[in-house]
């Protein structure tokens, strides 16, 4: 088997590095674009104004609630729908996007709510704007505990993305699927595939360990 | 209604309570400008919370909170930040920023404030920094500094402001017992140089020293009012009594 793997390797390598370049690229962008809206989503949350905070509650629920693979589907389905011209891929990152919005929205939340409270109560003693407090109080303190745990959700993500395969957009198990049917092994290229993406995430929670560790360095 | 007398803080009938535990009974008094005022009382008496009724860090339940004449409690939340610039406020467990170096620290609330540009701002910090001996830890954070360094820096970063008042609450509780003197003389040279302070504290010493006044708090009223000599060696009530007792032995 072994010597299978090494065959199948050096004969399909270029199909594996491609799958292993659409599943990084799919899982880092999603995790970015996730976290800009999942700021939106996480203010909306914590926002005075119940309206707002009850529509954030509600879009969390329903993402978090709901299996990662229907939501593929229903945006591959709904989105050409409106978007004649739309791509697979397109659907498939933006299904990726939404997903991961809500579970960074509640990083970004618990990230801000757990800087000490005397430092708000600093701040508005000092006479500073709600806004200027966020912006140079609250949020350069939140971002030490955001920024590792974001780190663990790309993680999640590489590891999500395998979903997508189900609609061949060229991820690792796309890659797999590929490989298994032109050469009709199925334990080999899904070994390899396997010991690709476990190098990915050991050396990512690696790299988010040292993150964490130097982001703490400064203070406490 | 406004009425603009001697004093800074006027506090009428304020009322506060926590998940119906009624902490503040309806307390009134008022605070004249350059005077020394200290609280005292029981832990749970409610001195703290009326020390941050003041600045309107806690919403009062009913009753009345006049800096200088306007009614805080009347405000919208945006007209009472105009307010809290003139109220400066040091807390117990510093709050410093850790994020911010010590020169950052006070100069971050005025230049985003918009009342100082940052070369100003940095120029005043420096001094204070100076006034405090700390000059040479201007670029610090506040990871490297001791608590008795991190409160004196608290302290300046209000003072940046140029605050018509100064609450304290319990400055020196969250020290280690080598570090309270140089925290208490900063805020004695406070004191001579004119500031109008509230200190809510458990340094008895430093309160028959320093202060013009006294109040001595139990639950949610204020029990005895008057100068250290009437309040400590001329103690009325047994409540207070007990207290000092306590407090001295301790």
């Amino acid at each position: 088997m072994i010597k299978n793997m090494i065959a199948i390797f050096s004969r399909y390598g270029s199909v594996f590095m491609l799958g292993l370049w659409h599943t990084v690229w799919l899982s880092v962008v999603s995790v970015l674009l996730a976290a800009i809206l999942g700021i939106f989503i996480a203010l909306a949350k914590m926002s005075k104004f119940r309206v707002l905070s009850s529509i954030a509650s509600c879009y969390i629920e329903v993402i978090r609630g709901t299996p990662m693979l229907l939501q593929l589907y229903f945006f591959w389905l709904a989105l050409p729908k409106v978007f004649p011209d739309i791509s697979d891929i397109v659907c498939i990152l933006i299904a990726l996007v939404v997903n991961a919005s809500a579970y960074v929205a509640e990083i970004i939340r618990a990230g801000i709510q757990a800087v000490d409270p005397g430092q708000r109560e600093a701040a508005v003693s000092l006479g500073m704007t709600e806004q200027k407090i966020m912006r140079r109080i609250i949020f350069p303190q939140a971002i030490k505990n955001i920024l590792p745990a974001l780190g663990n959700e790309v993680i999640v993500m590489i590891k999500q993305t395998s979903l997508a395969s189900t609609f061949f957009i060229g991820e690792l198990m796309t890659a797999y699927k590929k490989v298994q049917s032109t050469t009709f092994l199925a334990l080999e290229p899904l070994s390899i595939v396997g010991l690709i993406y476990l190098f990915l995430t050991v050396t990512l929670s690696r790299l988010t360990r040292r993150l964490e560790l130097r982001l703490r360095a400064n203070e406490r | 209604m406004s009425d603009k007398g001697n004093y800074v803080i006027k506090v009428q009938d304020l009322r506060k309570e926590y998940n119906g535990l009624q902490v503040l009974k309806g307390v009134d008094f008022e605070i004249d400008r350059g005077e020394v005022v200290t609280i005292l009382g029981p832990s749970g008496c409610g001195k703290s919370t009326l020390l941050r009724c003041m600045n309107m860090l806690e919403k009062p339940d009913g009753g009345n909170v006049f800096f200088e004449g306007t009614d805080l409690t009347a405000l919208k939340p945006a007209q009472i930040i105009q307010y809290r610039r003139k109220i400066g406020m040091v807390f117990q467990h510093f709050n410093v920023f850790p994020h911010l170096t010590a020169l950052e620290n006070i100069t971050i609330a005025p230049v985003e404030n918009g009342m100082l540009t940052k070369e100003i701002a940095e120029q005043k910090a420096l001094a204070l920094l100076e006034r405090i001996g700390l000059a040479d830890k201007k670029d610090e954070y506040p990871t490297r500094l001791s608590g008795g360094q991190k409160q004196r820096l608290a302290i300046v970063r209000s003072l940046i402001m140029e605050p018509d008042v100064m609450l304290f609450d319990e400055p020196t509780s969250a020290l280690d017992p080598e570090m309270v003197m140089e925290v208490l003389d900063v805020m004695r040279e406070l004191a001579a140089s004119g500031m109008t302070i509230v200190v809510v504290t458990h340094e008895m010493g430093f309160a028959r020293e320093v202060s013009d006044r006294v109040l001595f708090m139990y639950d949610g009223n204020i029990l005895e009012e008057g100068t250290p000599e009437e309040v400590f060696d001329h103690t009325r009530t047994e409540r207070a009594r007990d207290f000092f007792r306590k407090v001295i032995n301790a």
